[in-house]
């Protein structure tokens, strides 16, 4: 591993002034009873302590993302022949996210693979990304809605960080992830941490620790699967759920959008957007047929996408990073470890 | 026999007849209750009744209609079964009320103010007990030991209709409704203070962090027309899919106006709300419009014609304007 | 650039077809003198109007709307603008709340023969809304106005001290 590094809890604020002077910095800020990502403010204390309301998601993948503009025209030359001018913006400005706990870092390993495919790799993920760096910060203590150890990360996972932050008595341990985080230690507000790595250790596993076991759903796919035609199973599941997007737009591994065009005159902006599968409209055809017409079809879609169909196509990776949002903001508290584990019950009985 | 058995035992009786009777049971954690939907005696068996009873479970009827449903239900809940059946969205005939007098809920966001100042989350809850003046929500090691007044939900602060409304078959003795008490409308309060530019900070504040879940749509009883609705429709085309203020605000207009002189003030938009916007205020400034025009109350009387669909000739409440 | 840019500012009208929008007719025929802010939007009865339509149109860069029917008893429709009276009653006690100053909407009745009525109405309601100036947008709220209502309401907590 790179150089270990520690700052100290009072030069924080500096450091990040520092990285602000050079690019946009997002840091978890608390709004109104919430904790959302927002540019770095000294004004406005950072909260570290746990894990944001919503995710960084919205620093690479965008609520609302404009594609191009589009302006239609005559030819000078010919009136008769009409014009299309099609400008990109493809816009990608340097960031730091900073202090995102590792689930929400990880969740870009499954965009990653359906938008940097080999075939159709998506220019506009790649430019916010590759702009993108990802400071996040280990967990001391969890909650009774991380189930990250289920999905293989964990309260120190570094999978999609570039740094990774640890926290112990008076400040925090600096690790480098990526070489895109190593530069990054080279800060002078950084002192030279080797001799607490054993204490920064030992935070992380108490945090591990206190996770509750993990069961084992290596038969969660086939088991999925197995109950798909079983639309009491899924009736039963998904009998209170009232179909909204929170689970889905607080989700850091959630990647569906809608494209929309908004036309003023002979100009407009053709626009993506989160979409969500829990939605009626989700898969609303134009002829009026919808496939997935009610909400046990849509949920069991969900939780079918997360932990069969999508580990299934790549190679065992769980489309979930086990942060629990979706069941601590569910209006309902709609639990998907239960729905996965009544699946591989099912299977079993 | 308690209330709450003597509840499970006239389900029981009355399940045979019925799709399902909806309630509520223990959640993931001791905090959270989670709507339970009975379809045997051992779901009924699961039954509680206790201020996490959050949910209102009348957001379910719609979609049953056409089968015979049982539902259990507090005071407001039942209001939003008058408001259904006021709209004919749910048949007498097919829904059999369950009722008990109730005490008051929880609002969880408060809960969690509370254990924040004690420097510990809900999420690390390992006890939590109750009597009708305090609650103890151990967490993290530490016991915090909270008023019933403080974290109460606004609502049941100026709750005038702690028995349901309407009921088929009711357990227990009605209670009497208390004096309402001013903290219940600190969000009014807050807002009626405020001059006309310090609103729309207000409101570009908080809608900033929208995401746009529609969780306050989907999780209001009256709103029935979600799978269709006009905010994410292209035909009538109301709204973009633009992230800013003014589009998620004029989709608040919309739900509250589409509410006006229905909304019974149940709260379930503001407690679905992950990102903690004050929606209810809206509505309820609304409500206080029409109670101040029309003399009216949503979901007490189910034959009465809510006021936006009559008219009277001279209006007791409207002055025309001189020019 | 038209001519009158920067002078004029962005007033929309909805006009009933029947009574409003004759007698903003019969003001144009007796060549009545009003400024120009507002622009017609012409439905068939003040009835139609959703109100919607006026919180839309201010949201999205008017700087007043005025909404004109035939008068109470009067509707080619009958009954039309009686639920209108109530529904527009209702919208100009709401906006208020969201940040937009109730004197920006208005509404009133004109009939097909009160063109003079008409000229009245426009003038005083642009007067109106020149008085208030260009309406504020919710995009360009100051900072030091949302740091102050910031943390008017104690709502709830999702977070532990750092």
């Amino acid at each position: 591993m790179a150089a270990v590094k520690y700052i100290a809890s009072e030069k924080l604020p500096e450091w990040l002034k520092a990285l602000a002077s050079e690019r946009r910095v997002l840091v978890p800020v608390e709004e109104g009873g919430g904790v959302v990502f927002r540019p770095f403010d000294p004004a406005r204390q950072p909260v570290f302590g746990s894990d944001a309301t919503a995710p960084p998601k919205a620093a690479v993948f965008p609520a609302c993302q404009e594609l191009f503009r589009y302006e239609n025209g005559k030819d000078p030359e010919d009136a008769g022949k009409p014009t299309l001018n099609i400008i990109p913006t493809i816009e990608a400005t340097p960031t730091v996210v900073f202090g995102a706990k590792p689930c929400g870092a990880r969740g870009f390993l499954i965009f990653d693979r359906v938008y940097q495919g080999k075939k159709f790799p998506d220019p506009y993920y790649t430019a916010a990304r590759d702009a993108t760096v990802f400071i996040t910060m280990a967990c001391a203590t969890v909650e009774n809605t991380c189930f990250c150890n289920w999905v293989g990360s964990g309260p120190a996972d570094t999978a999609g960080s570039d740094v990774l932050l640890t926290p112990i008595a008076g400040g925090y341990l600096v690790e480098a992830v990526s070489d895109k985080g190593a530069p990054f230690l080279d800060s002078p507000l950084l002192t030279d941490g080797a001799a607490k790595t054993a204490e920064a250790e030992a935070v992380r596993t108490k945090a591990r620790e206190s996770l509750a076991p993990a069961p084992d759903i290596a038969d969660a796919p086939a088991a999925l699967l197995a109950a798909f035609d079983d639309m009491d199973f899924w009736r039963d599941q998904s009998d209170k759920c009232i179909s909204c997007g929170a689970c889905t737009y607080l989700c850091p591994t959630c990647y569906c959008f809608t494209i929309t065009d908004e036309t003023a005159g002979n100009a407009g902006r053709r626009m993506r957007s989160w979409d969500a599968c829990m939605h009626f409209q989700f898969t609303l055809e134009a002829s009026g047929h919808n496939p997935r017409p009610t909400k046990a079809h849509r949920l069991r879609n969900r939780v079918g996408h997360k932990f069969s169909y999508y580990p299934t196509l790549h190679e065992g990776l769980i489309a979930c990073c086990g942060c629990g949002r979706c069941v601590k903001s569910c209006p309902v508290s709609v639990d998907i470890r239960e729905i996965v584990q009544n699946a591989v019950a099912r299977a079993k009985a | 026999m308690s209330r709450l058995e003597e509840l499970k035992t006239r389900i029981k009786e009355a399940l045979p007849g019925l799709e399902c009777v909806i309630g509520w049971q223990k959640g993931y954690d001791l905090l959270h209750h989670t709507p339970l939907f009975m379809r045997s005696e051992a779901d009924v068996d699961k039954l509680e009744w206790s201020p996490l009873n959050v949910h209102n479970p009348a957001v379910y009827l719609p979609p049953f209609r056409g089968k015979k449903v049982g539902v259990v239900v507090k005071g407001c809940d039942s209001r939003s079964v008058v408001e259904l059946l006021q709209e004919k969205l749910v048949n007498r005939d097919e829904i059999v009320i369950f009722g008990l007098p109730c005490d008051g809920v929880v609002d969880l966001s408060k809960v969690k103010a509370k254990l924040a100042t004690a420097g510990v989350t809900a999420g690390q809850v390992e006890a939590v007990s109750h009597n009708d003046k305090t609650i103890v929500v151990t967490a993290g090691g530490k016991a915090v030991s909270m008023q019933m007044t403080d974290v109460a939900a606004d609502k049941c602060l100026r709750c005038q209709f702690p028995n349901a409304v309407l009921a088929d078959a009711y357990v227990g003795d009605p209670i009497a409704p208390s004096a309402p008490s001013p903290a219940a409308d600190a969000d009014l309060t807050a807002l009626d203070a405020m001059s006309v530019p310090e609103r729309m900070a207000f409101w570009r504040y908080h809608m900033d962090r929208c995401i746009r879940c529609y969780a306050c749509r989907n999780a209001c009883p009256m709103c029935v027309c979600r799978d269709h609705c006009i905010a994410q429709s292209r035909e009538p085309h109301w709204l973009s899919q633009d992230d800013t203020v003014t589009e998620k605000l004029m989709f608040q207009v919309v739900h509250a106006m589409h509410l006006a002189g229905r909304c019974t003030e149940c709260g379930e938009c503001q407690r679905a709300c992950p990102m903690d916007i004050p929606v209810l205020a809206l509505k309820k400034h609304l409500n206080r419009t029409i109670h101040d025009l029309f003399n009216y109350q949503a979901g007490v009387d189910p034959a009465a014609i809510p006021p936006l669909l009559q008219f009277k000739v001279e209006e007791d409440n409207i002055k025309e304007r001189g020019w | 650039m038209p001519v009158l840019t920067g002078k004029e500012l962005r007033i929309v009208g909805f006009l009933c077809n029947w009574c409003s929008y004759g007698g903003a007719d019969t003001a144009g025929v007796g060549r009545f003198n009003q400024p120009t802010d507002l622009r017609i939007i012409r439905v068939p009865c003040s009835g139609r109007i959703d109100p919607l339509f006026i919180v839309k149109t201010l949201l999205n860069g008017a700087d007043g709307v005025l909404v004109s029917g035939c008068h109470p008893r009067d509707c080619h429709y009958a009954e039309g603008n009686f639920y209108a009276r109530r529904r527009l009653e209702v919208l100009k006690r709401f906006l208020p709340i969201l940040g937009i100053d109730p004197g920006r909407f208005d509404y009133t009745w004109v009939s097909a023969s009160e063109g003079q009525r008409w000229q009245k109405v426009v003038t005083v309601f642009t007067e109106q809304i020149h008085a208030l100036g260009p309406a504020p947008r919710h995009a360009t709220v100051a900072p030091e106005l949302l740091a102050k209502v910031a943390g008017v309401l104690s709502q709830g907590g999702n977070r532990v001290a750092a």
